[in-house]
């Protein structure tokens, strides 16, 4: 195997000095594959606020503040804590009204909807979140992560568990995880649970649970001196109240199209998710490319297959450039439909939630990196651009719904600025 | 018969596996300085990462990655 890389022998032996210097500091790394704390650092705090905006529907601040202690045995134990406001408007489902209409609030602000206009609810919601993981490494090529999450919000509240344990194979060049999750959930909807595929009059209070249990087998090696390869199978098994109880599915006439009523959404209350990730670094001369594939398939029937890429140029030691894109697509959901011909019967399950449609999406953006001032350690600038695109004009509209955009664009920006630092 | 897209996934998993798993690269301890670096992480920004997940999982039907952990948010 070769270890010098041609040059001239004052700048092998200074190259090979350092190169020795990093290969000490790389066997004191547990996996070669994880991370581990720059030597003298005790604590890590990191901060991020995501500014995140649909064009023309929801809004989302998103603070999060997360601190790591760092024990000298390579021990780690972090706590995070997170906060999101969430304002805007969502589409209900319902199709566009065919006509013209003016509404008028209670506090006398009157509204119009365009004859093709889709209709959105409004809503407000906040959400505090409590993350909390404490890493161990123990018998030299053992790493154990336990992990554990409560959060609430208005409508849902969620209490979880995971936990993961790697063992570093063929002197730390193969690493195997293997993991498991679990999450008790609750949804307790504003003004109570609809029944499902119904006129929404008829509620029940309470709270409706939802349980999702998790696995994770992970393998990650590495394949040359710059090069990491990884594949990470999940499957996750969701368990009671599914349904989106805000969303409606229209009854529309089955020759003229125009929406005449409507019912509430209803979704199977079991799905089990299956996901296959396939990650690659690797490390040029200088930068570190980035690329990840996914394949994911679920009990509702949907498919969808994601590839992200990602380039990181350093332009010194301190700062670095890093332009990413990422491509999604996935296939309807087999309950899924844009609206329901009023007098014919009712399927089992039914949602109009275009986020169960097929639909594409398209992300591009950038990350700059920065010490600014005086100050220790980085700042962090991210902007994206992401445009989901679904199908606009399917064919089992009807009458009017054929003029119609039923699934227009949504363009949507997202800024995060990020500072860490360590002492 | 058709062959659908995770047949090919299945048939793909099991050709590589063992060249993955076995592999012909044996990096030694001393020559891996650049696996050593921060950077050579899957995620080298886990906040990034984190809140990527959280609005994708807002905005699309699917989830899963690299982590067993699930549930926590009722934004979908």
């Amino acid at each position: 195997m070769q270890l010098e890389t041609p040059g001239t022998s004052a700048g092998t032996t200074s190259a090979l000095r350092e190169r020795l210097g990093k290969a000490a500091l790389a066997l004191l790394l547990v996996p070669a594959s994880a991370g581990a704390a720059d030597s003298g650092a005790k604590t890590q705090i990191d901060y991020t606020t995501l500014l995140y905006g649909e064009q023309g529907r929801a809004q989302v601040v998103e603070p999060i503040l997360r601190a790591t202690r760092l024990f000298s045995d390579g021990q780690s134990f972090s706590l995070q804590l997170g906060f999101d406001s969430i304002t805007g408007a969502s589409p209900s489902g319902a199709l566009p009204s065919g006509s013209f209409q003016s509404r008028t609030s209670p506090s006398g602000r009157v509204t119009t909807l365009k004859a093709g206009e889709i209709p959105t609810t409004s809503f407000s919601d906040r959400r505090t979140g409590l993350d909390a993981e404490w890493q161990k490494p123990f018998g030299g090529r053992f790493t154990t992560t336990i992990g554990a999450h409560a959060s609430t919000e208005k409508d849902y509240d969620s209490l979880g568990v995971n936990g993961k344990v790697s063992v570093d194979l063929m002197q730390h060049l193969l690493t195997v995880s293997v993991g498991a999750g679990y999450s008790d959930d609750s949804v307790s909807p504003v003004g109570g649970t609809p029944l499902g595929l119904s006129d929404g009059s008829v509620v029940t209070h309470g709270a409706n649970a939802k349980r999702v249990s998790s696995a994770l087998l992970g393998i990650s090696r590495v394949l040359s001196r710059r090069w990491l390869v990884g594949i990470d199978v999940t499957r996750f098994e969701e368990k009671g109240y599914l349904t989106e109880p805000y969303k409606v599915i229209s009854l529309v006439d089955q020759v003229t199209g125009f929406p005449l009523d409507q019912v509430t959404d209803k979704r199977p209350s079991t799905r089990s998710r299956t996901s296959v990730l396939f990650s690659s670094v690797y490390h040029l001369t200088d930068d570190v490319v980035y690329a990840s594939y996914r394949y994911y398939t679920d009990s509702w029937k949907v498919r969808s297959t994601t590839s992200e890429v990602s380039y990181r140029h350093d332009l010194d030691e301190s700062r670095y450039f890093e332009p990413h894109a990422r491509f999604y697509q996935q296939n309807a959901a087999s309950f899924f439909t844009p609206g329901l011909v009023l007098g014919q019967d009712l399927p089992q399950f039914a949602t109009a939630d275009q986020r169960l449609g097929r639909l594409t999406t398209y992300t591009i953006g950038a990350t700059y990196a920065f010490p600014l001032f005086d100050l220790p350690g980085l700042w962090t600038v991210r902007a994206d651009y992401i445009r989901q695109e679904g199908v606009g004009n399917p064919p089992s509209a009807v009458g009017v719904q054929q003029n119609f955009n039923l699934a227009p664009a949504v363009n949507t920006t997202s800024l995060v600025v990020g500072y860490s630092f360590k002492f | 018969m058709k062959i659908s897209v995770q047949w090919w996934l299945r048939v793909g998993v099991v050709l590589a596996l063992p060249g993955f798993l076995a592999g012909c690269a044996s990096v030694k301890p001393w020559d891996r300085d650049l696996l050593a670096e921060s950077r050579m992480r899957f995620n080298p920004c886990p906040m990034l990462h984190s809140i990527d997940e959280h609005i994708y999982f807002s905005k699309e039907a699917s989830m899963g990655g690299q982590s067993a952990a699930g549930g926590g948010c009722g934004c979908n």
